[in-house]
């Protein structure tokens, strides 16, 4: 891009956002990219740091996040517990987990500091660690690292980075969610893992940036769960490296996300700017319209990761898109996107288009072989 | 007799001001305990003053106890600064009363504002922890009459400190005929984050968990010390009094380290 196509790209990000302060991702925010690469409506509406939440607040679909008061309770309470007395529990479990040697318990609680230090802080000491020779193994509490997303700065905070011997930085993710003999809910491990990603991304980022080698992050990350429903916090590694490649992807993709805003029609905004009384001006008939503009591809795992996810549902309910019957189902399905489309060529009344003569004749076998069975 | 009235009377004036600061301070839970504090303080003074000194029953002299002198305890036993978290599991485990968090979180203010209005005019004020920035570590109370070497932190001392914590809790442990079963679980709890201090999920052996912490102390003693007493040379040269016990907020680290 030179710098005038630059300056006419940016200005329709703005368009597309209107005039409302674009809206920083958190990690959740972040990781989410990675869960569902595809789809162009999510990818627009983030390079432009549009609210995705407002957005689907004001058309009338919240997302049914927003965790209950007592799971928040809950994970603040373990996180206190694994952080207390200088990280005791979480340096049991690094001694049992990495063989972390007896002299590395250094700690420090980058927070003290004051808030509006944090990053600066966290640079400096991330460094300093860097440097050190035989570095002692400091856990970094609070730390604040940043990520440049489609030109904005975005602050992330991980739970604590802990230097490990041999020169490794380890990021540690700590979750309530129970390990039942060493084994956790593969969802909750994949989000914990995808969310991991995000900050050893932004730590290889600060590493590079400050002429250190990245490499020196593992891409293993710690996950800290209570084990076995008792209150006790156990530690498993966690291989990240495939969560790494697919948000390295999408964040290139995303700085590069003109070839989708060509395709959108001219003028379209998702403009939320509020009136007097803080809600938006705008009716929320004509924002369901503008987004509908921009394709979507929803999926089942939508639910948990974007906050969009009741709007698309919505949408592909409406129009009986396979993309509801999840992604292996959708897969299995070819190039048929439609419900409608699918039964109509298992029962013969649709004439199969061109590429499609494979999976028609599989639908229609399909078919048979339940008819029979019902028989 | 007239003793015991004089200081009920000053326990009274004392409790409703700082019922009134609580007010003022929004500190509802805070402001309910002392209301019965003080309430109880009423009701020993007009037992007092009418009856012919009458023995105050043991359970009121506890609960009488001002809140400071409670953690002030708890901090003695401990001997290093202490989350209140641990001053609460402290307080519960060896003396069985009963101090919340939250009745925690103002006391480093109020100690603070008592010594700018009229410093040194209590023996001791429960003031903060020092980080390597001057500035007051979050969470940790301290003792004003410990030197300062012990008050500051190094990237070594929150371990240094759960060793040693650790270590005053099992010593406190073995004194005791009969070891209450609160401060047996907190020290097992402790332990078990302690190399060789504790077998698996039985109760932990106050000698065995003694050794052990000591073991690993050793370990850090030295670099932990070296680290502190550059910490607190740079406390002497650069801090006033109240700075020195109550730390320095991060604009002023600012300016001392440009
Ligand atoms: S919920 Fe909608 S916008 Fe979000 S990723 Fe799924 S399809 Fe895309």
């Amino acid at each position: 891009m030179n710098r005038l196509q630059e300056r006419a790209f940016l200005n329709r990000l703005e368009e597309l956002r209107g005039p409302v302060p674009a809206r920083p991702h958190d990690a959740r925010a972040i990781a989410a990219l990675a869960a569902n690469p595809g789809c162009a409506r999510r990818s627009v509406m983030d390079a432009a740091g549009i609210d995705k939440d407002r957005t689907a607040r004001h058309v009338g679909f919240p997302a049914p996040f927003g965790q209950s008061q007592f799971a928040i309770t809950r994970g603040n309470g373990f996180e206190a517990l694994v952080k207390e007395n200088g990280c005791a529990e979480l340096l049991r479990v690094l001694r049992e987990l990495l063989g972390l040697p007896i002299p590395q318990v250094g700690y420090r609680d980058v927070e003290s500091v004051g808030s509006h230090l944090r990053h600066s802080h966290t640079r400096a000491l991330i460094d300093h660690a860097a440097r050190e020779e035989e570095g002692t193994a400091v856990f970094y509490d609070h730390p604040l690292f940043s990520l440049e997303i489609a030109g904005h700065t975005s602050y992330l905070e991980p739970d604590v980075v802990a230097f490990q011997v041999g020169g490794r930085f380890h990021i540690v993710e700590i979750k309530s969610f129970a390990l039942v003999d060493g084994q956790a809910e593969p969802e909750k491990v994949a989000a914990a893992a995808r969310q991991a990603a995000v900050y050893v991304l932004a730590l290889r980022t600060l590493l590079a940036d400050l002429g250190h080698d990245p490499e020196r992050v593992s891409h293993d990350v710690v996950l800290i769960c209570p084990e076995n429903f008792a209150n006790r916090p156990a530690g498993a590694l966690v291989d990240v490296r495939k969560q790494l490649a697919v948000l390295t992807r999408q964040l290139t993709r995303m700085t590069r996300v003109e070839h989708l805003l060509s395709g959108l029609p001219e003028g379209l905004t998702f403009d939320l700017a509020p009136g007097e009384d803080g809600t938006p001006t705008r009716s929320a008939e004509e924002l369901a319209e503008a987004l509908r503009r921009v394709p979507a591809r929803y999926a089942p795992d939508c639910l948990a990761t974007c906050d969009m996810c009741m709007f698309c549902r919505d949408e592909a309910r409406g129009c009986g898109s396979t993309e509801l019957l999840g992604r292996q189902v959708r897969d299995q399905l070819g190039g048929v996107s439609r419900v409608s489309e699918a039964l109509g060529l298992a029962e013969g009344t649709l004439e199969p288009a061109e590429g499609q003569e494979e999976i028609a004749e599989l639908l229609r076998l399909a078919n048979r072989l339940r008819e029979e069975s019902l028989r | 007799m007239s003793d015991s009235l004089d200081a009920l009377e000053r326990r009274i004036a004392e409790l409703r001001a700082e019922v009134r600061r609580a007010v003022a301070a929004r500190e509802n839970a805070l402001a309910r305990s002392l209301r019965g504090d003080l309430r109880r303080a009423e009701q020993a003074w007009d037992a007092a003053v009418t009856a012919e000194a009458p023995p105050r029953p043991r359970e009121a002299e506890v609960s009488l106890m001002p809140i400071r002198e409670q953690v002030h305890q708890a901090l003695a036993l401990l001997g290093v600064p202490t989350s209140a978290k641990l001053v609460v599991a402290v307080n519960a485990a060896f003396f069985a009363r009963e101090l919340r968090g939250s009745q925690l979180t103002s006391l480093r203010r109020d100690e603070e504002r008592s010594f700018r209005s009229d410093p040194y005019a209590r023996p001791y004020y429960l003031c903060a922890a020092l980080t390597d920035r001057l500035s007051p570590a979050r969470g940790l109370l301290a003792d004003s009459t410990w030197p300062t070497e012990l008050r500051v932190l190094g990237p070594l001392s929150p371990r240094v400190h759960f060793l040693t914590s650790t270590m005053r809790i099992a010593e406190h442990l073995t004194r005791l005929a009969e070891p209450p079963a609160g401060a047996v679980r907190l020290l097992s709890r402790m332990a078990q984050n302690i190399p060789g201090a504790a077998a698996g999920f039985a109760p932990a052996d106050p000698v065995i968990a003694l050794r052990a912490a000591g073991a690993e102390l050793e370990v850090h003693r030295a670099a932990d010390a070296a680290q502190r007493s550059e910490v607190a040379a740079r406390a002497a040269r650069q801090l006033s009094d109240v700075e020195r016990l109550f730390g320095v907020t991060a604009m002023n680290t600012l300016r001392g380290a440009c």
